[in-house]
């Protein structure tokens, strides 16, 4: 049932700007950018899907205008944002770290030295 | 042959990006960053001729996927003038800052990452603006915004410079991941992601998935455009990044916003027929430019007022877009081009008072005019350009604005628009306020001791921002030229639509498939005509002149002046014995008084930006959701 896949991915983004907007501890913020990202690939990867279709893996010969198989080409828009997706993670872990030592916290609302 | 060119020039930077991280030589190294993004530019600036003057629109097949059965299949590369003008804006601004780098980068490490890092942020920008794929341009947002996060955290020693970046990474993520929805959302009805036959599948189709579509690829471009409400960021991204890197998000970063929105609600939506959509992007130009403006009058630190100045320009390109007339884009593309140039001369001289003094602190600075003079002339170039003093490029493009948005008010009989005249003017002052204020506090007033020692900035980072300072005359006094043979053929190559999908799909397209027939507006510039420089001058060096003669008559000497050291306070009356702080002026601040009777305006303001990455994300997340219901209830 596709319709169970959307309501997912839309519940899944909610869940994740929750986290950005509520949770103060940067870990918990880098994790709702990471529940964001699982609810837009698992959205794409709905949007291609065909029920009852086969897996799209052919060669060019064993193609005819009869078949039926899902769409592969948000399957390949899916790991892209999967592989974005692991940057974005790796990336905001790594300022973290660095943020983590010279504030000495982990807390949002003590970082803020530009305001205003 | 010259379909290759786009591809090559966004190759060029790409490669240059790994080779120069192979190199240990300093030198040589430089050198593959010259050659990369002089022959990047190079690619660019030999497509002028067929592109934006004789008006061909080049099209081009990664790996030879052409379209079958009139569905592309491959990712395709488009380049109209469009696409040409913001690439050549881009190239320009990153052959301009990687010159200005090599000198002002002495005292760091680790410059092979970034240069590294910064060719990538160059390529990642260039295939932005010259691809014709959806999915494509997400992939080189994100590339950029990666890069950009990574170069605004590279002098990580900087007080707030990883906060900084961190605010950008959460903030941009939104911005992303409403492109990338929006992306998916068009797949799903129109099963393709190729701009042209979007456009042209979508005509007259209003589809609950496309107007959702429509309103997430607005805000996601909004985002990386910084406008109200993502500006916190920028001004956080802008004011600790190294100077060359601010040029970067400032003039490059910003323009790829305002690309992405003329080509998603010109050419691929072709939605600007619907005012609902004219006054959303109306109301958000005016909104960024007067609360940008408000807020930089209350800064303290150079580049941070800088970069809320940057925003505010940028609040009159998407007004001037905003107004669906051919003049309105065309005067539109002629400040965000005027954009690039003066915002990055004044990053740039930012970047020399930092290079030579230390700080940016608008407080600790002062009388560096009597020791960086050179610096000093390039810094008040730019200030009269943002400020809209003639004859410099700024007065022409927003002179050009205000008749735009003055003719749609007469043309239409709204008041709104009358509004936004008013607003547009109001904001003008208040950038030409606080100009004045940061040259009265950088380069004027009272040279504190500590900054006696001050050299002038070294000749190899004035040299590029000369490059810059040419530019601001040149463009300011031609206006003509710049109108006719630049942002007229962008502007028209915005508005038609019909030959941007013939030249990708194939000649005929438009018409088979399309529901509405394209028509494109002629441009109409000679409304009120472009102003004159010579009457300008004239009437400048008459004024001048009168204020000469005024003053030598007057026979006291103007301003005191202290003889030997000026006396310490500390040990009057009523003083704890503290040394006294030094201010150049009274209160802190020249507008103190203008400041004092608008307190609450600014204490709200002041402490809205708070500072922390919740607040900002509940903005950011708010703005998609009124930006999507807007768009519900009006379209």
């Amino acid at each position: 049932m596709i319709l169970v896949n959307y309501i997912a991915s839309i519940f899944l983004i909610v869940l994740g700007f929750y986290t950005l907007i509520f949770k103060t501890d940067l870990i918990k913020i880098v994790i709702g950018l990471g529940i964001v990202d699982y609810g837009v690939n698992l959205l794409i990867v709905s949007v291609g899907f065909n029920p009852g279709g086969t897996a799209p893996i052919f060669t060019v010969n064993e193609l005819d205008p009869g078949m039926f198989f899902v769409d592969p080409i948000p399957q390949a828009l899916t790991l892209t944002s999967i592989v974005i997706g692991a940057c974005v993670t790796a990336l905001a872990l790594s300022l973290v770290v660095r943020m983590r030592e010279e504030y000495n916290t982990l807390d949002a609302r003590e970082i803020r030295r530009l305001r205003g | 042959m010259m379909q290759h060119f786009p591809v090559l020039a966004i190759f060029a930077l790409f490669l240059g990006a790994f080779v120069s991280s192979l190199i240990r030589n300093k030198t040589a190294r430089n050198g593959v960053v010259v050659l990369s993004v002089l022959t990047s530019f190079g690619l660019l600036c030999a497509l002028v001729k067929p592109v934006m003057l004789e008006g061909e629109i080049i099209s081009y097949w990664l790996g030879g996927w052409k379209p079958v059965a009139d569905y592309a299949i491959g990712i395709g590369l488009e380049v109209d003038a469009l696409s040409l003008f913001f690439g050549l804006v881009v190239g320009l601004a990153v052959i301009v800052s990687a010159l200005y780098s090599f000198r002002y980068l002495e005292y760091d490490d680790a410059q092979s990452k970034y240069y590294t890092l910064y060719l990538i942020l160059g390529g990642g920008v260039l295939g932005l603006v010259l691809s014709g794929d959806l999915f494509n341009i997400y992939v080189m947002v994100e590339i950029m915004t990666f890069a950009a996060v990574a170069l605004t955290a590279y002098r990580n020693f900087m007080p707030g410079a990883l906060e900084a970046a961190f605010k950008y990474l959460v903030i941009g993520s939104i911005g992303s991941t409403c492109i990338l929805v929006g992306t998916a959302m068009l797949y799903l009805q129109y099963h393709t992601l190729n701009l042209a036959q979007l456009s042209a599948l979508i005509s007259g189709t209003a589809m609950p998935s496309s107007i959702l579509a429509f309103g997430l690829l607005i805000v996601g471009f909004a985002c990386k455009a910084f406008l109200v409400p993502y500006h916190p960021i920028a001004a956080d991204a802008h004011g600790t990044a190294p100077s060359s890197i601010s040029v970067i998000i400032s003039g490059v970063l910003t323009k790829t916003g305002v690309y992405g929105i003329i080509r998603v609600c010109y050419c691929v939506f072709r939605a600007m027929d619907q005012s609902a959509v004219q006054v959303f992007l109306v109301l958000l130009g005016t909104i960024s430019m007067f609360v940008c403006v408000t807020m930089a009058l209350a800064q303290h630190d150079f580049k941070r007022l800088l970069a809320f100045h940057s925003i505010s320009q940028i609040g009159y390109v998407i007004t001037a877009i905003g107004l669906s007339t051919t003049f309105g884009l065309a005067s539109g593309l002629y400040h965000a081009m005027n954009h690039t140039i003066f915002k990055g001369l004044l990053f740039l001289c930012a970047g020399c008072v930092l290079h030579q003094t230390g700080t940016t602190k608008l407080d600790e600075l002062g009388g560096l005019s009597k020791r960086m003079p050179k610096t000093c002339t390039l810094f008040l170039i730019g200030a009269a350009s943002i400020s809209g003093i003639p004859p410099f490029n700024g007065f022409a493009s927003k002179w050009l604005i205000y008749q735009a948005v003055y003719q749609r008010a007469s043309e239409t009989g709204n008041l709104f628009y009358v509004f936004v005249v008013l607003v547009a003017l109001v904001t003008s002052v208040l950038t030409l306020a606080s100009f004045v204020k940061v040259a009265q506090s950088v380069f004027f007033g009272q040279l504190p001791e500590k900054l006696k020692d001050t050299q002038e900035a070294p000749a190899a980072m004035r040299a590029p921002m000369w490059i810059f300072g040419g530019l601001c005359i040149l463009t300011g006094l031609f206006p003509a030229v710049v109108v006719n043979y630049f942002t007229g053929p962008a502007a028209a190559a915005a508005l038609n639509a019909g030959s941007y999908i013939d030249a990708m799909m194939g000649a005929g397209y438009a018409g088979r498939l399309s529901t509405v027939p394209v028509t494109v507006p002629a441009l109409q510039i000679n409304t009120l005509g472009f102003y004159d420089p010579i009457t300008w001058i004239v009437l400048l060096l008459t004024v001048l002149l009168a204020f000469t003669i005024v003053s030598l008559m007057g026979g006291r000497a103007r301003g005191a002046r202290i003889q030997g050291e000026a006396i310490d306070p500390k040990y009057d009356t009523f003083f704890g014995g503290e040394a006294g702080e030094y201010s150049q002026v009274g209160g802190a601040d020249l507008f103190w008084g203008f400041k004092h009777n608008l307190r609450h305006y600014f204490s709200f303001m002041h402490g809205a930006h708070s500072g922390v990455v919740n607040d900002y994300a509940l903005w950011g997340i708010t703005a998609v959701a009124v930006t999507v219901a807007y768009m519900f209830l009006f379209l």
